[in-house]
C-alpha cells in the first residue's frame, strides 16, 4: 500500500502529462500506463470495481472518443482532407467536415480518457480515510463531508437502479419528462432518508461534539483579510504595471496570511489520527517515477520536448515518437512496479 | 444504570405522544429485550435513552431520563456517546468510511482520543467481535452479519457502559443473526455491558435476554402501556410470543421454557399417543398443474457465477418458500424470473409460455413481484392512486381485472385509501406495495422478504392474505429468512446455497436442518411437526385463541382438497389434524 500523498502526486503528474503531451502516441501510452496501474494497484490498495468505481476508463473512452471526434469534426471546419460537406442552412455545422478535425477531436477524447483514468485509479486506491487525511486540518470537517459525498454517489446510482426496477415491475415505461416522478420522487425521498439516517448515526457516535470550538470569528475575519489582500495584489499586478512589485508583495503577504491562519485554525482542531502511516522507500521510489515523468514533459531538450506537440492541421501527418519521452512517461508505472515487488516479497 | 421517570415524548407535529408516562429501571449488566407491536414506540424509547429524541428528532419531552447519572435530555446524544453506544437496523446506513478498521476508529479520531489509546481500543473491539481477520477488508465485501458486527464494534469504540440496538438482526439470515446475538451475549456476560435491544423475532433473542420490556402502544394507562419484568412473567401476559412459548402456554408447561433446550425437558414427557395415528397429511397445490417452471437457470454477474443450474416449480395454489443465507442468489433468481436480469442459460415458463426475452412490464402483468424495499414503489399522493398508477401503466385503467377498492378492503387498507402512503406504518406500506403489484390480478406472486420489520400480527395478516390468494389458484414464491414463517406458510421449501439448489421438494429439510429448523421441529425431533398447531393438533390439545383462526382456516381448506397419502408419507409437509381435535370441531370456522 502506498501513501495517499504519493497517489496525490501521481494523479497530479498524470494530469500535467496529459495536458502537456498533445502527441497521440504519448497519449495512448499514458492511457496504457494508467490502465496497467489501475489493474495492478486497485486490487491491492482498494476495492476493484468497488463502490466508488462508477464507470471504467475503457467505457469512458468508448463514449468520449467518438463524441469528441464528432463534435470537433462538425464544428471545426479546418483541414485539407475534406470528407464531405454539410449544407449551408445548418448554423455552426455547415461547411467542410475534415479528416484532420476528426483526428484532433479524437486526440482530445484520448486526453480526457487519460485524465478520467488517472482520477479513477486515485479514487479506487485511496481509502476514504486517507482522502480525509489529505485535507488540511482546518478543513477536516469539509474533508469528512466530501468523503461522505463520494460514498453517496454510487449509493444513489444503486438506489436509482433499484427504483427503476421496482417501477418496471409495475409496468412502468419511460416515455418522456412526464414519466419522471415515479423515479425521481422515491429517489429523492430515499436519498433524504439515507442522509438523515447517517446524520443520526454520526450524532449517536459523538460526531461534532467538539467541533464547535474550531471556528472563531477571528479565523473567519483573518481569512477574509488574507483573500482580499491576495486579490488586491493580483489586480495591482495586472492593471498597474508601475506598481508590480507592490502587487507581488501584496500577493505574497495575503497568501502567507491565509496559510498562517489555516495553520493556526488547524492546530485548534481537536482531531487525532489512528495509525499514521510511515513513509517507506517504495513511496520515495514512486515519487521518483513521477519526477521522471514530469522531467520528460516539462524540461526542455535534450529529452525531445519538441515531439510533445502534434497538430494534424492543415494536413494529416504521422506523429513523431521520441523514445526518451516515452521512457519518461513510463515513470508513472512506478506504483504498479512497487506493488508487484511487494507482492513478490510476500 | 438507566432510569426513565414518567417519561412522555411527543414527536413534532403530532397530537398524540409516542411514549406516555413510562417509568422503567434497567440495572447495570442486564440484557433487556424490548418488544411490542409495530408503532408501539420501541425505537422512540431506544432513542430517548441516548438523547437522539428529542435532540435529533425534535419534539417535546416530559419526565426524566437518566443514564449512569447523566441526564439524556440535558446532555444530548453527542455527549452521551461515551456512555451509550447505538446500533441501527441497517448497518450500511450508518457507515461513514469504507474499511473495517477505519470505520471503527472514525468516532475515536473525531473524539480526539490519543493515538496510543485509540490503538488499544480498536484492537479490543476487533477481538471482542471476532473481526481481527477482517480488519483491512472493504466494508462492501462483508456479509450482512459481519457488517452488523462492525457496526457494533464501531459503537463500542468509546467503551460505553450501555449498548442500544434497534432491530439489529432483522435483515440477517438465521446463522448471521445467531453470530451477532452470540457476540452480544459475550459482551454482556464477559464485560457486564448493559444491552437494550428491540426486536420483532422473539424466538431469536429471547434465549439471550434477562428481562423483557413490552410496549403495548396503548398510551392511556397509568403504566404507559409498558410491561416490564423477567421474560417468563411478561410472556404469560402478552400474546406476542414465539412458537415455543405459545406451545408451552397451551400445554401448561411450568416454568415456561424460553429455550429449545428447556422445552425439550417438557417435550420428552409428551406422548403423542393415539392422536398421531389419526393424522393425515397433504399439501396445497398437490396434483395441480405447474404454473412457474424454472429449468437449469444460470446467471453470472461480471463473469462470477451467481446462479448455477437452478430448477424449481411452483404449482397453482401452492406456496413455495425460497430460503438460503444472505448472498445465496435468492433475489437474483426472482429478478431473472420477472425479466429484470437476463440469465445466461436456462428456461423460465409461466403456464407453459416462455418468459425469457419478454419485457418486464409485460411479464409483470401476470406475475406480481414485490421487491425487498416496498418504499421504492411508492410515489403517488394517495394509497388508492398507487393502485391506479399500476393499472394505468398496464393500460387497464378502464377495465381493471380486480376492482381497486375491493383489493384495498382485502388488504385491510380501506380506511387509509386517501392517505399519503409514506405516512403509513411499515406493515401498511408493505401492503400498499403489495396492492400496487397485485392489482392486475396476477397468477403468480413473487415476494422478496415481505415480512422484514413486521410484528407477529402483521405477519399473520400477510399469511392469511396469501392463503386467500392461494385458495383462488394463485401460486406464491416467497423468499424469506424467517424459518417460522416458512414452516407455517410454505407447502414446499427450496434452499439455495451459493447459487445452487441444495434442497427442494423435500420439506423435511426444515425438520432436520440446524440452520432452518423452526422451534417446534427442534423441540420434537423426528415428529415432523413444524408449527404450534401441528403439535397441538397431533397431541389432541386445544389451540390457543390467537392461532385458532389460522388453524381453522387451514383445516377448512384442507377438507376441500382432501388428504392424499398416509400418515407415513414423509415427503409431504402438511399435517392435518383429525376431525376429533378441538380446533376442527368448531362449528363455525371463520375461514370457511
Amino acid at each position: 500500500m502506498l501513501d495517499a500523498r504519493v497517489w496525490l502526486v501521481w494523479v497530479l503528474t498524470t494530469l500535467v502529462a496529459a495536458s502537456s503531451a498533445r502527441n497521440p502516441l504519448y497519449t495512448v501510452l499514458l492511457v496504457l500506463v494508467t490502465t496497467v496501474v489501475g489493474m495492478v494497484c486497485a486490487s491491492d490498495d482498494g476495492p476493484v470495481g468497488g463502490p466508488r468505481a462508477i464507470l471504467s476508463p475503457l467505457r469512458f473512452a468508448t463514449i468520449a472518443l467518438p463524441l469528441s471526434a464528432l463534435f470537433n469534426a462538425l464544428t471545426v471546419h479546418v483541414g485539407d482532407t475534406v470528407l464531405f460537406r454539410l449544407p449551408g442552412w445548418l448554423p455552426l455545422l455547415s461547411g467542410p467536415v475534415t479528416l484532420e478535425a476528426f483526428v484532433f477531436g479524437a486526440q482530445n477524447g484520448l486526453v480526457l480518457t487519460v485524465i478520467f483514468a488517472g482520477f479513477a485509479v486515485f479514487n479506487q486506491v485511496t481509502p476514504l480515510r486517507d482522502l480525509v487525511s489529505l485535507t488540511p486540518r482546518a478543513f477536516h470537517e469539509a474533508g469528512v463531508i466530501i468523503s461522505i459525498a463520494l460514498t453517496f454517489v454510487p449509493q444513489t446510482i444503486r438506489s436509482l437502479n433499484r427504483i427503476r426496477q421496482a417501477q418496471a415491475v409495475r409496468g412502468y415505461r419511460m416515455r418522456g419528462l412526464r414519466d419522471w416522478p415515479p423515479i425521481v420522487v422515491p429517489l429523492l425521498i430515499s436519498g433524504l432518508e439515507r442522509s438523515m439516517g447517517l446524520a443520526e448515526a454520526m450524532v449517536a457516535r459523538g460526531y461534532g461534539a467538539i467541533s464547535d470550538q474550531v471556528q472563531s470569528l477571528r479565523t473567519s475575519a483573518g481569512l477574509v483579510v488574507g483573500l482580499l489582500t491576495l486579490l488586491g495584489g493580483w489586480l495591482t499586478f495586472l492593471f498597474r504595471p508601475a506598481w508590480r512589485e507592490v502587487g507581488v508583495g501584496l500577493m505574497i503577504g495575503g497568501g502567507a496570511l491565509i496559510v498562517a491562519i489555516l495553520w493556526l485554525a488547524g492546530r485548534a482542531v481537536r482531531h487525532t489520527v489512528y495509525r499514521s502511516r510511515r513513509w517507506t522507500v517504495r513511496d520515495t521510489l514512486a515519487i521518483v517515477g513521477c519526477g521522471l515523468t514530469l522531467a520528460a514533459v516539462v524540461l526542455p531538450s535534450p529529452l525531445g520536448r519538441g515531439t510533445l506537440y502534434y497538430s494534424p492541421y492543415p494536413r494529416l501527418t504521422l506523429p513523431v515518437f521520441d523514445p526518451l519521452v516515452g521512457l519518461g512517461l513510463l515513470g508513472l508505472l512506478m506504483p504498479a512496479v512497487m506493488i508487484t515487488d511487494k507482492r513478490g516479497n510476500k | 444504570m438507566i432510569h426513565l421517570d414518567h417519561l412522555t415524548y411527543t414527536y413534532p407535529g403530532s397530537s398524540e405522544p409516542a411514549l406516555s408516562n413510562v417509568t422503567l429501571d434497567i440495572a447495570e449488566g442486564e440484557f433487556v429485550l424490548v418488544v411490542g407491536p409495530s408503532g408501539a414506540g420501541k425505537s422512540t424509547l431506544l432513542r430517548c435513552i441516548n438523547g437522539l429524541a428529542p435532540h435529533f428528532t425534535g419534539g417535546t419531552v416530559r419526565g426524566r431520563i437518566s443514564v449512569a447519572g447523566h441526564d439524556s435530555v440535558v446532555e444530548g446524544p453527542q455527549s452521551l456517546s461515551r456512555i451509550v453506544g447505538f446500533v441501527f437496523q441497517d448497518p450500511e446506513a450508518q457507515f461513514v468510511l469504507d474499511r473495517v478498521e477505519d470505520e471503527i476508529a472514525f468516532a475515536l479520531e473525531n473524539g480526539a482520543v490519543p493515538p496510543a489509546e485509540m490503538r488499544v481500543r480498536v484492537e479490543e473491539v476487533l477481538h471482542l467481535l471476532d473481526l481481527a481477520p477482517l480488519r483491512d477488508r472493504p466494508l462492501e465485501t462483508l456479509s450482512g452479519g459481519e457488517k452488523q458486527r462492525v457496526a457494533i464494534a464501531a459503537a463500542l469504540a468509546f467503551r460505553p457502559r450501555v449498548l442500544v440496538l434497534d432491530e439489529p438482526t432483522s435483515q440477517l439470515d438465521p446463522q448471521s443473526a445467531e453470530d451477532v446475538l452470540n457476540a452480544l451475549t459475550r459482551l454482556n456476560t464477559d464485560l457486564g455491558l448493559t444491552i437494550v435491544l428491540a426486536e420483532h423475532r422473539l424466538e431469536r433473542v429471547l434465549p439471550h435476554a434477562d428481562r423483557l420490556v413490552y410496549l403495548s402502544g396503548e398510551i392511556s394507562g397509568e403504566d404507559g402501556g409498558v410491561l416490564s419484568g423477567p421474560p417468563r412473567q411478561v410472556l404469560r401476559q402478552i400474546d406476542l410470543t414465539p412458537p415455543l412459548v405459545t406451545l408451552g402456554k397451551a400445554l401448561g408447561w411450568e416454568p415456561l421454557p424460553l429455550t429449545v433446550k428447556e422445552g425439550r425437558a417438557f417435550a420428552r414427557r409428551v406422548e403423542p399417543g393415539a392422536a398421531e395415528q389419526s393424522l393425515c397429511r397433504s399439501r396445497l397445490g398437490d396434483g395441480a398443474d405447474p404454473l412457474l417452471c424454472v429449468e437449469r437457470l444460470s446467471f453470472a454477474y461480471n463473469g462470477a457465477s451467481t446462479l448455477s443450474d437452478v430448477s424449481l416449480t411452483v404449482r397453482a395454489g401452492e406456496l413455495v418458500a425460497l430460503m438460503g443465507r444472505n448472498g445465496s442468489g435468492k433475489t437474483t433468481l426472482l429478478k431473472c424470473i420477472v425479466g429484470l436480469l437476463r440469465p445466461c442459460q436456462g428456461e423460465v415458463t409461466l403456464a407453459g409460455k416462455p418468459l425469457i426475452g419478454q419485457e418486464t412490464a409485460r411479464i409483470c402483468r401476470q406475475v406480481g413481484y414485490l421487491p425487498q424495499e416496498p418504499d421504492d414503489l411508492l410515489f403517488a399522493d394517495t394509497v388508492a392512486e398507487e393502485l391506479s398508477v399500476t393499472l394505468r401503466y398496464h393500460g387497464l385503467e378502464d377495465q381493471p381485472p380486480l376492482p381497486p377498492t375491493q383489493l384495498l378492503e382485502r388488504l385491510g387498507l380501506e380506511g387509509v385509501m386517501a392517505v399519503y402512503p409514506r405516512d403509513l406504518s411499515v406493515g401498511q406500506r408493505q401492503r400498499v406495495a403489495l396492492g400496487a403489484v397485485t392489482v392486475t390480478h396476477p397468477r403468480l406472486l413473487v415476494l422478496d422478504e415481505p415480512t422484514r420489520g413486521l410484528d407477529y400480527h402483521a405477519k399473520q395478516a400477510l399469511v392469511r392474505l396469501l392463503r386467500e390468494w392461494q385458495a383462488e389458484g394463485a401460486g406464491v414464491l416467497l423468499v424469506t429468512h424467517d424459518v417460522e414463517l416458512a414452516a407455517q406458510a410454505a407447502d414446499r421449501v427450496v434452499i439455495l446455497s451459493q447459487g445452487e439448489v441444495i434442497a427442494k421438494d423435500a420439506p423435511e429439510v426444515l425438520t432436520v436442518s440446524p440452520l432452518f429448523a423452526p422451534q417446534v421441529a427442534r423441540l420434537f425431533p423426528g415428529q415432523e411437526w413444524l408449527v404450534v398447531e401441528d403439535a397441538l393438533s397431533a397431541l389432541g390439545k386445544a389451540i390457543p385463541d390467537d392461532e385458532n383462526i389460522e388453524v381453522r382456516a387451514r383445516l377448512s381448506r384442507h377438507q376441500g382438497i382432501g388428504c392424499p397419502g398416509s400418515a407415513a408419507d414423509s415427503s409431504s409437509r402438511r399435517i392435518i389434524a383429525d376431525r376429533s381435535t378441538s380446533a376442527a370441531q368448531d362449528p363455525n370456522p371463520p375461514g370457511a
